[in-house]
């Protein structure tokens, strides 16, 4: 039988093995979904839609589960999520926007600018900065970063301003997002300048060729060629920011609190805390039905908007199949 | 008649030496020189913020650091200076990051190369991308929860130890490094995807044209050519892979030191839970238990140089294959 | 790939499937398996390493973590032989488990060093902790002046369980107050934050100012000599009572009653007698 296989395979072989081996991934991933999705389902049967709004301090009503017998009643699975899934949305979408930025700049600087010296050393750079743990990050957050905004950004007048409703101290929302920011960056960069090397020298060429500048030349030509990568990169760096629990978990200020945009400067520095580090914080209760059914819904809804990120990618990303660029 | 003019001996041609293009930002457009300048600044705070992580962490650990720490396996004890160092902790680190990447890497170079140049049923190729999409933006807690239900179950008993009760433990390097590989996964197959989809048409023409079959293709001309890809990939994946907490904690127990399961050499190790220097850094700093957090700022430096290192160790294994390769095909370097 | 590589890599494969199936080599020796708790962990390896200096080759252990709810699962379902719990016994903990106390652990309420609060009694801690009191100017004895920072920890830690019953009684603690996941980060922000007041493990009051509670010091000899009020329970769950003269229950008498064990548990916790 060995020797069968050691024959130059047929295409037709090598596209079923293929394709088999890809298909038992998704098996594998459809499991998951569909395991959090079996432990998810009390929480929405009892809840129905409201369970996206907010409906009071959605601590108190995690400790109430937390405190619930073997057999809660339909009560007992009360819960407003609006919170947590507001401070998912800020920590995402600031960390997300300002990193696309940062990125797009820093691979032009890669590719383009940087003297060969120094790209040799940017390069390792950036693959250092992904690869430092998120525990590291939440160290550096807190030793550093906290007590800096606490002490010196933070006034006392401005604590006083919202004593009665928060506490502020430091940890919140300008904290998650800076180090955040700091730890999807490096994937956005890798991806877009691995893309923008792809892009055919002639191309390049041809624009410089005609009197336009470096910048332009690259700003109009690459990083257009390179926007289906650019999109992936955006994809992952989300669902990254989506996933990270236990940075989060030490800098947000771990407070079920939607920071409210009509408070001004202050805003900013109001805690929150987003989905992925509540389920981290209350894994170690899952034993009581109630936490469990509240926990996996959080997951799920995370699941759920990975696949909502992914599908809006590609529908980004058929329009531009028209310039012969694959995507 | 005319006489052979004297020919100097034939000098060696030399190209033109490069001169700098003297190109000064005074021709350009006020928005293109700021935009000059922020990709400058870019450069230079990425480079900034490393720098200032590493030093961070190496003030604060290298105060405690020492030699016997790195070669002394962990003691329980109350107190940090009889504690031992963490020996165990750096061997689970690297076991555990070369079972989740070996595992990882091939099932996402071949799910990425089937989806590039297969893709037929068009709608499971849809859904594989998503799948994979989905699992990068699970929380690991997520992933080492469902991981631990799944080997808990009867049939993976092989994987871990079967306690006297006859359940399953659930817990060994075998079934972390299972799930690890599920999220390196999506990284790899990402930067997989990249590099395939930009290598230009006429090179896959070029092969078919000389009657080679897709199959080999892809083995003999697309993968050589994508191999700087799968290195970032890896790269990225083993970042995340060394990096994680929670997978560690929930599914390969987190003790102390290293526990074999049984004194067969390799597999008893391969079976047996242990702890890695992410869990170590976790436990014993503020935002775990331990209360010991000079050992924990002294572990979370060797950390940053174990992953410096597998970053080195993957680029030169890239590099080293890259050579044999079609690089040229890749036109834009 | 020659013919010899081949043999060799599939007569690897096999000898390790082999050596997986076939059981370890049945040793006299029982194995204790443990999981649960982080704040018990240290304790249980501190247990487990003088069991082992007093009866050499007895037992072997197996410590492993991941919460106290984990613990409490791993050993109702046997999994694991013993689940370290740092929380109370709960209507929702599955039947048939027995709660074995080991150990006690104090509760203290913690300010900055710059904040050298002497003492509090139970009713000035709940109005600060309720939020009636949001300045230091209004708690007499502060050191400072300005916002209180009210620093709790989350909802399923076995320490705000404890401080909950214990201090705050039936008043609740105030929404707004900042919530940490662990004693070290409670610790790590009262010593960095001149108007921080929080409530730890007495494990970790080092670089911060212990308040007395109700004239009684928070020290390890005021927890001892039940004068010291905030005190909880550390305890090692087994599935029913462990059998008489089973390694098992030889170790869980040895941790509950020995002189050796009472003075490992006195390094950090409060001992039992």
């Amino acid at each position: 039988m060995l020797e069968r296989l050691r024959e130059p395979w047929s295409d037709r072989r090598a596209e079923r093995m293929l394709g088999a081996l890809a298909s038992v991934v998704l098996l594998l991933i459809v499991l998951m979904i569909v395991f959090v999705a079996a432990r998810a389902w009390p929480s929405f049967q009892h809840n129905g839609l409201s369970w996206f709004t907010g409906k009071g301090d959605v601590d108190v009503q995690i400790g109430n589960q937390v405190n619930t017998g073997a057999k809660p009643t339909s009560a007992d699975y009360q819960i407003g999520v609006w919170p947590l899934i507001w401070g998912t949305v800020l920590t995402t979408g600031f960390a997300v926007l300002i990193g696309l930025a940062f990125a797009i700049f820093a691979a032009i600087f890669i590719v383009e600018f940087a003297p060969g010296g120094l790209r040799r050393v940017v390069v390792p750079v950036v693959r250092l900065l992904a690869a430092v743990p998120s525990v590291i990050y939440g160290l550096i957050g807190i030793l550093v970063l906290v007590p800096f905004v606490n002490d010196h950004l933070v006034s006392e007048a401005r604590k006083k301003s919202v004593q009665y409703v928060i506490n502020l101290s430091g940890t919140g929302l300008i904290v998650s997002v800076v180090i955040l920011t700091v730890m999807i960056t490096p994937i956005m960069i890798a991806i877009i300048t691995d893309a923008l090397y792809a892009v055919p020298r002639g191309w390049k060429e041809g624009a410089v060729a005609l009197g336009v500048n470096r910048w332009r030349a690259m700003w109009t030509v690459s990083v257009r060629a390179a926007r289906p990568a650019i999109i992936a990169a955006v994809v992952l760096a989300c669902a990254r920011a989506l996933g990270e629990a236990i940075m989060l978990s030490m800098v947000s200020g771990s407070k079920g609190f939607a920071p409210n945009p009509a408070d001004g400067l202050t805003f900013i520095f109001e805690p929150l805390r987003p989905l992925a580090s509540t389920i981290v914080e209350d894994a170690e209760s899952l034993n009581a039905p109630a936490v469990q059914a509240s926990v996996y819904s959080f997951a799920l809804l995370l699941l759920f908007s990975s696949l909502v990120l992914s599908i809006g990618a590609w529908l980004a990303k058929q329009p531009m199949k028209k310039y012969g660029i694959r995507v | 008649m005319a006489v052979a003019p004297q020919t100097e001996p034939l000098r060696p041609i030399r190209p033109p030496r490069k001169r700098r293009v003297n190109e000064s930002l005074s021709t350009w457009r006020w928005g293109d020189r700021i935009a000059f300048v922020l990709c400058w600044a870019s450069g230079i705070a990425l480079c900034a913020i490393a720098g200032g992580i590493v030093l961070y962490m190496a003030f604060k650990g290298l105060q405690y650091l020492s030699f016997e720490l790195l070669t002394a396996r962990p003691q329980p004890s109350a107190d940090q200076k009889a504690s031992g160092g963490f020996l165990d902790p750096i061997i689970g680190t690297v076991v555990l990051t070369v079972i989740g990447i070996v595992i990882a890497t091939p099932i996402a170079v071949a799910t990425a190369f089937w989806i590039v140049e297969y893709g037929r049923p068009s709608w499971l190729a849809r859904a594989v991308e998503s799948g994979i999409e989905v699992v990068a933006g699970t929380p690991d807690i997520v992933i080492a929860i469902f991981g631990l239900a799944l080997f808990q179950q009867g049939i993976f008993s092989l994987l871990s130890f079967t306690a006297q009760g006859g359940a399953v433990f659930g817990r060994s390097f075998l079934t972390a490094g299972a799930m690890m590989s599920l999220i390196a996964l999506p990284m790899v197959f990402g930067a997989t995807r990249e590099g395939l989809q930009s290598v230009s048409a006429h090179v896959r023409e070029a092969s078919y044209a000389l009657g080679k079959t897709k199959i080999a293709t892809i083995r003999r001309v697309l993968l050589p050519s994508v191999k700087p890809n799968i290195s970032t990939g890896a790269a990225l994946g083993m970042g995340r892979i060394a990096g994680d907490t929670a997978v560690v904690v929930v599914l390969l127990g987190a003790t102390l030191r290293i526990d074999p399961e049984s004194s067969f050499p390799g597999v008893g190790l391969l079976r047996g839970t242990g702890g890695t220097l992410t869990s170590y850094v976790y436990n014993n700093s503020s935002a775990g238990e331990g209360n010991a957090k000079e050992k924990a700022y002294a572990a979370a430096f060797v950390l940053l140089l174990i992953v410096i290192g597998l970053n080195f160790a993957v680029d030169a294994i890239a590099k080293r294959g890259a050579q044999t390769g079609l690089e040229s095909t890749r036109l834009g370097t | 790939m020659s013919r010899r590589l081949r043999l060799l890599g599939v007569s690897a494969i096999v000898a390790g499937v082999a050596g997986a199936a076939i059981p370890a080599t049945a040793s006299a020796v029982p194995v204790i398996t443990m999981s649960g708790s982080t704040s018990v962990a240290p304790l249980a390896s501190l247990l487990a390493k003088a069991y082992l200096k007093q009866y050499p080759g007895r037992v072997k252990f197996k410590l492993a973590q991941g919460g106290s709810d984990v613990g409490v699962a791993d050993v109702a379902a046997g999994r694991v032989t013993v689940g370290n719990s740092s929380r109370d016994p709960k209507d929702s903990d599955p039947g048939g488990l027995v709660f074995n106390k080991i150990a006690k652990d104090a509760i203290c309420i913690v300010t900055n060093p710059g904040n050298p609060l002497a003492n509090l009694s139970q009713d000035t801690i709940q109005a600060i902790f309720s939020g009636q009191l949001r300045n230091w100017e209004d708690v007499p004895g502060a050191g400072t002046t300005g916002s209180i920072n009210l620093v709790v920890r989350t909802a399923a830690s076995g320490t705000q369980d404890a401080f909950q019953k214990i201090f705050m009684g039936s008043k609740t603690v105030f929404s707004g107050a900042s919530a940490k996941a662990s004693n070290g980060l409670v610790q790590q922000t009262v010593a960095s934050d001149k108007n921080a007041v929080g409530y730890v493990s007495q494990d970790f009051v080092k670089g911060t100012n212990a308040v007395s509670y109700q004239g009684v010091g928070c020290t390890l000899a005021g927890a001892k000599s039940g004068e010291y009020g905030g005190v909880r329970n550390f305890w090692m769950v087994t599935r029913g009572h462990p059998r008489v003269a089973s390694a098992l229950q030889k170790f869980i008498h040895w941790a509950q009653t020995s002189s050796k064990a009472q003075k490992v548990v006195a390094t950090h916790w409060v001992p039992l007698r």
